[in-house]
């Protein structure tokens, strides 16, 4: 049995793990029992022999790993019992079907926040609010020099972008889950309307969102031998892994672009080697962080994937909150 | 509207790698603002603004006092960043948006002619709200610009050549001719531009031209089958390579890069000034060391080359001098078709009727490159081998019958360069960049052995590829064993080639020893740290030079 002094919640060979219940959060390594939060690579690995998610992010997973696996799914909100332990996924506003995952164990809730943003995405369901006693956090973009902008004006700057060079083919990276689909959804609304080509990994993600309800633009799937003339002035979306090496001289008269939050810095922007960084980001800056924390009105936090000292340093000055670390 | 103009031509020169569309990207911005405000561009543009309003520290100090952040959150955002104007910047955003925009039409010329000098006549006070006034009443998109103007570090990837090449090609006129307009005291104004784009070239213009440099070649042993008695031999100098030019009374210093340099070397200009004759040398421009006869190492020459004006005391402290190797144009007569050696034997004349009749001395600025004759190719190479004695790279090889052609022609002219000294070292210490390498680890220390023990012997920023970095950033990160501030401590287990031109005694130094330019030639992965080099190495070069 936990003594009273033990974490409900702990870091355990670089991931989250819950004792009690034998239950890892989205390890890196397979194990018996493995939540998953949302359906990035990164946050999955094959050979568990039980997943757990949300309906959404099984039907994405499956189409991007097969449907050899075994997933149990439950809806936002609904809740679950593993040894005694109270368990419910919440929309985390990060892709469609991403989650944060409560705990309620002896009258303890614990809320780990999953990958999330409070930002408008019309692609997915709303970050909602929940309450908790103690709270693990995601902090990737954890210093005030990260600040988004609304979606919106970054569309129309895309959009700016594409129709000032009528004689190119706009090549935009961003990653095929997520990121790509809250785009088509926002650039459908911007004065752009020529043609949008997708490459197939993206294609596959569009298609799934579409299946789930979800309203964004048709685009065409790219083909490796289409024509130079026709792909003049349109948006091609393809994922970052392909803007270094060969496939680019598929193209002739290109612009390139990423679009991710990292680009807000000149240095990296300037160093990634694209034409353009365009800042739009599926995590929470740094206010969104801060302000969850205070809405969720946690006592205790804990912060991994990135600059944890520092949000660590900043609320122990500012607020009256305990912010704790995992032992290594 | 123009400041807002002028950030977005910043933007968009800082996001566009190729030459081509920046130049497309300055015209058709010169094409479509007011003549005082292109003028300013230039001016900015060109790096003439160097003028540090206040420091990068005083910025985020007085962010901090403003808007309440820790000092530390400041400075560990600087960190990701390696720029206080960006910094501030990003920590503007979203924070001054209530306030209304009166300055939102505010013209480059009126931010830079009264907003920003109207600042150093105030107290540190009135300094700082105005500051303040002016963050909260300028729009968002030119903090950037207006930070980093105020912390003089406003740059961007934008060399005079391009401009040079953007004015030549919005008015149609050769680019030597924009370069001289470009050149001495530009002062923006409307008179200055439109002098610039004026389309009527005047006489004096025409005449301070350059010829194209002939360039030597990397040395080929074929050469070892012909006669000694067929080549000149010469030094190579680790100078900047220039045309100094007289014509109708006027002197002009071209660089091999075609930069007019006559502000850097001001009295260059005055003494060759004094001679009667009109002429054109191909020669080198050095740091010279007039006690022993030899030149500087290239860094000091770049604290000339580097500094906008050269006033007497740094004319003094950096004594500079010009060596010709070639005459080309004497009293208007183009003597480039005649033979190298005969060209040399008018260098030789009209030098020693120059240092006769001219009036001021000029032979502590000027003099002609001496010559070496080697008895045969192994004599050749025993000089060759000499060259660091004297601060030389190796020999310049020339066909006494070459006559001066343009560019690198094959087969007339050859560098014959002494090999860099090199050592393996092990990588023990990274610290972060800042600048373009923020947030990468990239100057790093390198150690030799003593004993059991690696002693840190150089640091070394140059080599690798972005490739290598990021590979090598990486490592860093995880290999790491204790952090001092921004500066890492690592296990040991890289070996890298460094390269160096020189090394000498150092008591400043743990190790004794102190190596001129390090550089990494070579990441060694297929060495292992007991691999590397130790000290005693490092001492065995050093007695084998002296």
């Amino acid at each position: 049995m936990r003594t009273k002094k033990e974490n409900l919640i702990k870091y355990k060979d670089g991931n989250l793990y819950c004792e009690l219940a034998d239950i890892w959060i989205d390890p890196s390594k397979p194990v018996k029992r493995a939540l998953i939060t949302h359906a990035h690579f990164d946050h999955f690995t094959f050979g568990c022999e039980e997943y757990i998610s949300t309906k959404e992010t099984a039907i994405l997973l499956k189409e991007r790993v097969g449907d050899n696996i075994e997933i149990k799914t439950f809806d936002y909100g609904e809740e679950f019992k593993i040894n005694g332990i109270n368990i419910s996924f919440h929309p985390s506003g990060h892709i469609l079907g991403s989650s944060q995952i409560r705990f309620i164990f002896a009258e303890e809730k614990w809320l780990i926040s999953g990958d999330f943003k409070l930002q408008k995405d019309e692609t997915c369901k709303q970050y909602e609010i929940v309450k908790t006693d103690y709270l693990i956090s995601e902090c990737t973009f954890g210093l005030p020099i990260f600040k988004w902008d609304e979606s919106y004006k970054i569309a129309n700057d895309i959009s700016e972008w594409i129709t000032n060079s009528p004689e190119k083919t706009s090549l935009l990276f961003c990653y095929s889950l997520g990121k790509a689909q809250r785009l088509l959804n926002e650039i459908s609304k911007t004065n752009f309307n020529g043609n949008i080509y997708s490459h197939g990994s993206i294609y596959k993600m569009n298609n799934c969102y579409k299946e789930l309800g979800i309203d964004i633009k048709d685009t065409k799937k790219i083909e490796n031998k289409k024509k130079i003339d026709e792909l003049k002035g349109s948006l091609i979306l393809l994922p970052p892994s392909l803007s270094k090496g060969s496939y680019l001289k598929n193209f002739k008269n290109i612009q390139t672009a990423f679009a991710s939050g990292w680009m807000s810095i000149r240095a990296l922007r300037k160093r990634s080697g694209y034409d353009k960084g365009f800042v739009i980001s599926d995590h929470a800056d740094w206010d969104g962080i801060l302000d969850v924390v205070k809405k969720s009105e946690a006592k205790n936090v804990f912060f991994h994937h990135g600059d944890s000292d520092v949000l660590s340093k900043y609320l122990s000055e500012r607020e009256s909150i305990n912010v704790l670390f995992f032992g290594k | 509207m123009s400041l807002k103009k002028f950030s977005e031509l910043f933007g968009n020169l800082d996001s566009i790698n190729s030459t081509n569309k920046k130049i497309e990207v300055l015209k058709s911005y010169f094409l479509s603002n007011e003549p005082i405000n292109n003028s300013w561009a230039i001016y900015l543009l060109t790096g003439k603004i160097n003028k540090r309003f206040i420091s990068g520290r005083y910025l985020k100090n007085l962010f901090s006092q403003i808007y309440e952040y820790p000092q530390w959150l400041i400075d560990t955002c600087y960190l990701k960043v390696g720029d206080s104007a960006e910094v501030i910047t990003l920590l503007l955003k979203n924070k001054t948006t209530s306030r209304n925009k009166e300055l939102s039409n505010i013209s480059l010329n009126e931010l830079l002619t009264k907003k920003i000098p109207t600042l150093s006549k105030l107290n540190e006070e009135e300094k700082n709200l105005e500051i303040k006034n002016l963050w909260e009443t300028l729009p968002e998109e030119n903090h950037l610009i207006f930070n980093k103007i105020l912390t003089g570090t406003f740059r961007v990837g934008v060399s005079i050549g391009l401009i040079t090449k953007s004015i030549s090609k919005l008015i149609n006129i050769d680019e030597e001719i924009i370069s001289h307009r470009l050149m001495g005291n530009f002062k923006p104004s409307i008179d200055s531009y439109e002098f610039l784009i004026n389309k009527n070239i005047n006489l004096e213009e025409l005449n301070s031209k350059p010829f194209p440099f002939l360039l030597a070649n990397s040395f080929e042993d074929k050469i070892f089958k012909h006669s000694i008695d067929e080549f000149q031999f010469e030094w190579k100098y680790d100078g900047i390579r220039m045309q100094l030019i007289k014509r109708s009374g006027n002197v002009s210093l071209w660089t091999r890069g075609q930069e007019l340099v006559n502000e850097s070397f001001p009295e260059l200009v005055e003494k060759m000034s004094y001679i009667k004759d009109d002429f054109v040398l191909d020669g080198e421009l050095l740091v010279w060391n007039f006690k022993k006869q030899i030149a500087f190492d290239f860094s000091l020459l770049q604290k000339r080359i580097n500094r906008k004006s050269s006033p007497r005391s740094i004319q003094i402290k950096y004594p500079i001098i010009f060596i010709a190797y070639d005459l080309l144009e004497i009293n208007g007569r183009d003597i480039r078709e005649i033979k190298l050696e005969n060209r040399r034997i008018e260098l030789e004349k009209y030098f020693s009727k120059w240092q006769n009749k001219t009036k001021n001395n000029i032979s502590d600025i000027f003099k002609i490159c001496d010559l070496i004759y080697p008895k045969d190719w192994s004599d050749a190479l025993t000089y060759k081998e000499k060259s660091r004695e004297n601060n030389t790279e190796g020999l310049i090889i020339k066909k006494k019958e070459s006559l001066y052609a343009s560019g690198r022609k094959k087969g007339i002219w050859w560098k014959y360069k002494v090999d860099p000294m090199q050592l393996d070292a092990v990588l023990i210490y990274a610290k972060g960049g800042s600048g373009r390498r923020a947030g990468l680890y990239t100057d790093y220390s390198f150690a030799l052995w003593k004993d059991q023990e690696l002693i840190k012997f150089a640091s070394a920023y140059s080599g690798l590829t972005n490739i290598e970095i990021k590979e090598l950033d990486k490592w860093i990160r995880k290999n790491t064993i204790e952090k001092f501030g921004p500066v890492r401590s690592l296990k040991p287990e890289m070996v890298f080639e460094i390269s160096f031109e020189k090394i000498q005694i150092s008591k400043r130094h743990k190790s004794g020893i102190a190596v001129r330019f390090p550089r990494i030639t070579k990441w060694r992965k297929d060495k292992k740290i007991n691999d590397a080099d130790c000290l005693e190495h490092a001492y065995e070069l050093m007695k084998k030079i002296s």
